[in-house]
C-alpha cells in the first residue's frame, strides 16, 4: 500500500521530467545546445512564484476549470497497471472510465479557452474538440481490442495479463492496436504531426492557445496536467504493449519501467525531430489510419480468434 | 382496462420526474404566454395522456391517449403563434404524426382481427401469432412508435417543432413524450411480437447507430440553441435503440442475461435523457426568456447574470457528453459493455459488424463533448454579443426552482443508480427475462459490474470521492502557496478587447464542419464590403452557413417531386380525347395477351424483351403523343 501510494508520488513528479528529456534530446538532435532535463521543474517553480492574471473578460470557469483538469488525470494516476508484480493496484477499474475521465479534463480545457474572450482560446477549443472527437471511437476500438486479447476490460487486470500470458496467437492484431495507440498518444498529447508544442503561432497551435491567456499558479496547473497526461498515456503504452519485466524484484523492475518510459520519450522526440506538422484538415488521415488500425486489429482478432 | 406492472409504473415515474420540476419552471413561463387559460389546458392534458399511454391495457384507451398526446402537443406547438413560419412546422408535425398513426392503426387492426374493444394487450399475442408475416407487424410499428421517437429518416419533424414550442412545453416533449414512444415500442415487442428473429435486432441496432451518429452531426451544425437540443434527442434516441437493439440480438441469440443486461442500460440511458435533456431545454428557455433570441450568435457571458442557469446547464451539459461521473456516462457505459459483450457471440459476420456499432457510438461521444462545449461555452462563457445578452438577467425563482430541483433529478440518478437499476431490472424480469441484478451488483453497492467473461467496473461514488477529494487537495495546496492574483484585460493583440475578436458559434464548428462537407452540403452566405475593389482589405464581411438536413432534401423533397410529377402524368390521363382512351385500351390488350404466355409458362427472354418494346412504343406514340 505504501508502494502504490509512492508509485503515484512518484508519477505525479517524474511526469516534467519526461517532457524536459523529449525537449533535451529533440535540441540535441537539431545540433542545439540542449537544456536541462530538468528545465520544466525550473519553470514549473518559477510560476509558482509568479503572481497570476486573471482577465476581467472571464468569468468563475477560469478559476475553477484548471483544477478540474488536472484533477481528473490525477485520479487517473491511481488506476494506472503495477510497476511491479505483487504491488497492490485497482484492478477493476476498466478503460472506458479511463478515457472518460481524460475526456473530462480535456472538456475543461476546451471550456477554459472560450471563457478568455479572446479569439486564440476560441481557435484552440475548436481544434481540440475537432481532434479529441476524432481520437474517441480510435481510442475506444484499440482499448476494446486490446481488452479481449488480454481477456479482461480492467487497464490494470489486462496488463498483468498480458505479461503473464503473451497473446503470441494473436500478434497481428496486437501489432496493429499497438501502433494504433501510439498514434493517439500522439494525437492526445498534442505531440509533432498532430500540433507542435514549441510554437505560439497561430496557425499551428492547438494546446497553447487555449492556454494562451494564463498564468502564474492556474498555467503551472495546466501544464502540470499535460505532463501528467504524457505519463499517463506512455505509461499504459509501456504496460500493455511492452508487458515484460513485471516479474522481477521490485527494484529491478521499477528500473525496467524507467527505462521503457525513457525509451517512449525518445521515440517520440524522434518522430518529432523527423516529421514535420500536419496540416489541421490533413489530421483526420493521420486518425483514419488509427481506427482502420483498430478495425484489423478487431478483425484479424475475430477470424483467427477461438 | 388499465395496467400497472413494472414497465408502466417505470414509465409513469418517469413522466412524473420529468413533469413535476417542469410544473414549476412552467408557472415561471407563464408571463411569456398570451393564452394561459388555452395553454394550461393543454399542458396538463397533455401530461395526463401521457400517464393514459403508459398505464393502458386496451387497444382502444391506447389509441385514445396517443392521439390526445399528439393533438395537445400540436396545439401546444401553437401556442406561441407568432414565431415564423409556425403554422407551417405546425402541419408538417401534424402530418408527421399522424403518418405515424395510420402504421400504428393497421398494426393494431391486424393483431386484433379487428376486435379493438376488449382485447388486452396479452390478448393480442394470439393474433400476432396467428398472422402469416411478423415483419410486416415489426415494420408496422417501428413505423408508427420510431417515427414518433425521431429514429432516423423519419426525424427530420424533430428539429423543427420541439424548438418551436414553449420551453417548458419543449422540455417536456423532447424529455418525456419520445420516451413514451419508446416506452410503446418496447411494449409491443415485448408483449405482442416475442419471438423475434434475428434480423429485427439488427434493424434496431442499424437503426441506432445511424440516428446517433446524424443527430450529432446535425446538432453540431446548428446556432439555433433549441434546434441543437432537438438534434441531439435523435442522437440520444439513437443510443438508448443501440442498446435496445443489442438486447433483441442477444435475446435472440439465447444469450439471456446479456440481454437483461443491455435492456437495463437502454431503460436508464432513457431515464438519464429525460433527466437531462429537460434540465437543458430549461436552461436553453431560460436563455431565450432573458435575452429573447434563440440564435447562438447572440449570446456570451451569460455566465455573469445567470449563474443558476449557467450551472445547471454546466451539469447537463457534462452528463449528456457522458463524462465521468454523471449519470450519462453510467448508462453509455452499460451499452458500451454490452456491446463488447459481442465477442461472446457465435456467428462470425455479425460478431464482424458490431464494432462498427462501437464505433459510430464513440464517435457520437467525441462529437457530442465538441458540441456541448460549443453549447456552453459559446452562450454563457466570454464576451456578451449582443446588447439583448449584455440586459440579461436571471430568470425568476419559479423557473431557477425548476431548473434546481430537476439538476437534483440528474444528480440523483447518478449517486442513487443502483436503486433505479433494481426497478429496471424488475421491470425486465417480468417479461420472461432472467433478473441480473445480482450480478450487477455482487456484493455492495458501490461498484457497478458489467456482466460478461471480462467485463468491467465502474463505482460512480468513487470516483466522485476521489474527484472531489483531489479537487479540495489541489485546491488547498493552492491556498496554502498564498497566490496572488490580478485583475486585468485579455490580450487581443494591442487591439482592444472586444466581443468581435470572439470566436463565434459557427467557427467553431468550422473544422468538424469541413471535415463532413459531404454530409452537410451547406449553402455558405459570404457578403464583403472590401475597401477599393480589393480582395483582401474589407470594412464589414457577413458569414452564415445554413444546414439544410440532406434528409429532408433527398427523402422528402424529391419525394413530394416525384408525386407532383406522378399525379401531373394521371391529370394528363385523364384529360385525353377520346381516341387516346381507346388507344389505351389497345395498349391494355396487348399487354395482357403478352402476359398470358407468360402465366402459362411459354416465356423465353427474346420473347419478353420484343413484346416489352412493343408495348412502351404502343404506349410512347399513341398515348404519350408529342411533348407539349
Amino acid at each position: 500500500m505504501i508502494l502504490y501510494i509512492f508509485t503515484i508520488l512518484f508519477l505525479l513528479f517524474v511526469s516534467p521530467l519526461l517532457l524536459g528529456i523529449i525537449k533535451s534530446v529533440k535540441m540535441f538532435l537539431l545540433y542545439k545546445k540542449p537544456v536541462s532535463i530538468f528545465q520544466p521543474y525550473y519553470q514549473f517553480s518559477k510560476l509558482l512564484i509568479k503572481e497570476s492574471i486573471i482577465s476581467t473578460e472571464s468569468s468563475h470557469i477560469t478559476r475553477v476549470a484548471p483544477y478540474l483538469v488536472l484533477s481528473p488525470l490525477v485520479v487517473v494516476l491511481f488506476f494506472l497497471p503495477p510497476i511491479f508484480s505483487g504491488a497492490f493496484y485497482v484492478g477493476f477499474v476498466d478503460a472506458f472510465t479511463i478515457i472518460g475521465l481524460i475526456s473530462l479534463s480535456t472538456f475543461f480545457l476546451m471550456l477554459l479557452g472560450l471563457d478568455s474572450g479572446n479569439s486564440f482560446g476560441g481557435i484552440g477549443s475548436s481544434r481540440e474538440a475537432f481532434i479529441s472527437s476524432l481520437v474517441e471511437p480510435a481510442m475506444v476500438l484499440t482499448v476494446f481490442c486490446i481488452g479481449l486479447m488480454a481477456k479482461d476490460l480492467g487497464i490494470a487486470n489486462a496488463s498483468i495479463n498480458l505479461s503473464e500470458h503473451f497473446p503470441k496467437e494473436y500478434m497481428a492484431s496486437y501489432l496493429f492496436s499497438g501502433i494504433s495507440f501510439f498514434i493517439l498518444l500522439l494525437a492526445e498529447n498534442g505531440r509533432l504531426p498532430v500540433d507542435n508544442p514549441e510554437t505560439h503561432l497561430e496557425l499551428t497551435m492547438v494546446h497553447e492557445a487555449m492556454i494562451l491567456d494564463l498564468s502564474g499558479f492556474y498555467l503551472l496547473l495546466i501544464e502540470l496536467a499535460s505532463s501528467v497526461k504524457f505519463v499517463i498515456f506512455s505509461s499504459m503504452f509501456v504496460s500493455l504493449f511492452m508487458p515484460f519485466g513485471l516479474g522481477f524484484s521490485p527494484l529491478i523492475a521499477f528500473v525496467i519501467f524507467i527505462a521503457k518510459m525513457v525509451f517512449v520519450a525518445l521515440l517520440v522526440a524522434l518522430i518529432e525531430v523527423n516529421g514535420a506538422k500536419l496540416r489541421l484538415f490533413k489530421v483526420p488521415n493521420l486518425l483514419g489510419v488509427s481506427i482502420v488500425l483498430a478495425f484489423l486489429s478487431l478483425i484479424s482478432f475475430y477470424v483467427l480468434g477461438n | 382496462m388499465f395496467i400497472f406492472d413494472n414497465l408502466s409504473l417505470l414509465f409513469v415515474a418517469l413522466i412524473l420526474l420529468g413533469s413535476i420540476p417542469n410544473l414549476f419552471y412552467m408557472f415561471g413561463y407563464l408571463i411569456h404566454i398570451e393564452r394561459k387559460g388555452y395553454f394550461l389546458t393543454h399542458y396538463f392534458a397533455f401530461i395526463i395522456s401521457m400517464i393514459g399511454v403508459v398505464i393502458a391495457n386496451n387497444v382502444i384507451v391506447f389509441l385514445l391517449c396517443w392521439e390526445l398526446m399528439s393533438l395537445t402537443s400540436w396545439q401546444l406547438l401553437l401556442s406561441d403563434s407568432k414565431q415564423k413560419n409556425i403554422s407551417k412546422i405546425a402541419q408538417f408535425y401534424f402530418i408527421m404524426t399522424h403518418l405515424g398513426f395510420v402504421f400504428i392503426l393497421l398494426f393494431f387492426l391486424i393483431v386484433s382481427n379487428g376486435n379493438l374493444e376488449n382485447s388486452s394487450f396479452e390478448a393480442l399475442k394470439d393474433g400476432a401469432s396467428s398472422f402469416a408475416y411478423p415483419t410486416l407487424l415489426f415494420v408496422f410499428a417501428s413505423l408508427g412508435f420510431l417515427s414518433k421517437a425521431g429514429v432516423v429518416p423519419l426525424h427530420v419533424w424533430l428539429p423543427y417543432a420541439h424548438p418551436k414550442a414553449p420551453s417548458p412545453v419543449s422540455a417536456l416533449m423532447s424529455g418525456v413524450m419520445l420516451k413514451v414512444a419508446i416506452y410503446a415500442m418496447i411494449r409491443f415487442l415485448f408483449d405482442v411480437l416475442y419471438p423475434w428473429p434475428l434480423e429485427w435486432g439488427i434493424t434496431i441496432l442499424m437503426l441506432g447507430s445511424i440516428s446517433s451518429l446524424v443527430g450529432v452531426l446535425y446538432a453540431l451544425s446548428e446556432h439555433d440553441i433549441k434546434a441543437l437540443l432537438a438534434n441531439h434527442s435523435i442522437e440520444n434516441i439513437g443510443i438508448i435503440l443501440i442498446g435496445f437493439g443489442m438486447g433483441m440480438i442477444f435475446d435472440t441469440l439465447g444469450l439471456k442475461t446479456l440481454s437483461s443486461f443491455a435492456f437495463i442500460a437502454s431503460l436508464f440511458h432513457v431515464f438519464n435523457h429525460m433527466s437531462f435533456k429537460s434540465l437543458l431545454f430549461m436552461g436553453a428557455g431560460s436563455v431565450l426568456f432573458a435575452t429573447h433570441t434563440k440564435n447562438m450568435e447572440k449570446f456570451g457571458g451569460l455566465i455573469k447574470a445567470m449563474p443558476v442557469t449557467a450551472w445547471t446547464f454546466l451539469l447537463a451539459s457534462i452528463s449528456i457528453s457522458a463524462l465521468p461521473p454523471t449519470n450519462g456516462f453510467l448508462s453509455e457505459w452499460m451499452i458500451f459493455q454490452s456491446l463488447l459483450n459481442s465477442d461472446v457471440i457465435n456467428h462470425l459476420e455479425l460478431k464482424l459488424s458490431i464494432p462498427f456499432a462501437i464505433f459510430s457510438l464513440a464517435l457520437t461521444g467525441g462529437l457530442a463533448i465538441a458540441c456541448f462545449v460549443k453549447a456552453y461555452g459559446i452562450t454563457f462563457l466570454g464576451l456578451h454579443r449582443s446588447t439583448n445578452a449584455k440586459h440579461a438577467k436571471e430568470v425568476n425563482l419559479l423557473m431557477s426552482f425548476g431548473m434546481v430541483l430537476m439538476s437534483l433529478v440528474v444528480l440523483s440518478l447518478m449517486i442513487f443508480a443502483p436503486f433505479y437499476i433494481k426497478y429496471f431490472d424488475m421491470a425486465v424480469s417480468d417479461f420472461n427475462h432472467i433478473s441480473v441484478y445480482k450480478e450487477i451488483f455482487p456484493t455492495h453497492i458501490y461498484s457497478l459490474h458489467a456482466i460478461g467473461s471480462h467485463g468491467g467496473i465502474v463505482s460512480p461514488l468513487i470516483l466522485v470521492a476521489m474527484l472531489m477529494f483531489i479537487t479540495t487537495l489541489i485546491y488547498i495546496a493552492g491556498k496554502l502557496l498564498k497566490v496572488k492574483t490580478r485583475v486585468h484585460h485579455s490580450w487581443a493583440c494591442g487591439y482592444k478587447t472586444g466581443h468581435t475578436t470572439q470566436y463565434s458559434a459557427t467557427g467553431f464548428a468550422g473544422p468538424i464542419r469541413r471535415l463532413f462537407m459531404w454530409l452537410y452540403k451547406p449553402d455558405i452566405k459570404l457578403k464583403r464590403v472590401s475597401i477599393q475593389r480589393e480582395e483582401t482589405t474589407f470594412d464589414e464581411s457577413f458569414f452564415e452557413v445554413h444546414v439544410k438536413p440532406l434528409f429532408q432534401r433527398s427523402l422528402y423533397d424529391s419525394t413530394a417531386k416525384i408525386v407532383n410529377k406522378i399525379s401531373y402524368f394521371i391529370y394528363r390521363f385523364a384529360h385525353f380525347e377520346q381516341t387516346r382512351y381507346s388507344a389505351m385500351i389497345l395498349t391494355l390488350l396487348v399487354s395482357v395477351l403478352f402476359s398470358y404466355r407468360l402465366f402459362i409458362g411459354e416465356f423465353s427472354w427474346i420473347s419478353l424483351f420484343f413484346e416489352f418494346v412493343m408495348v412502351s412504343f404502343i404506349f410512347r406514340v399513341l398515348i404519350v403523343g408529342d411533348k407539349r
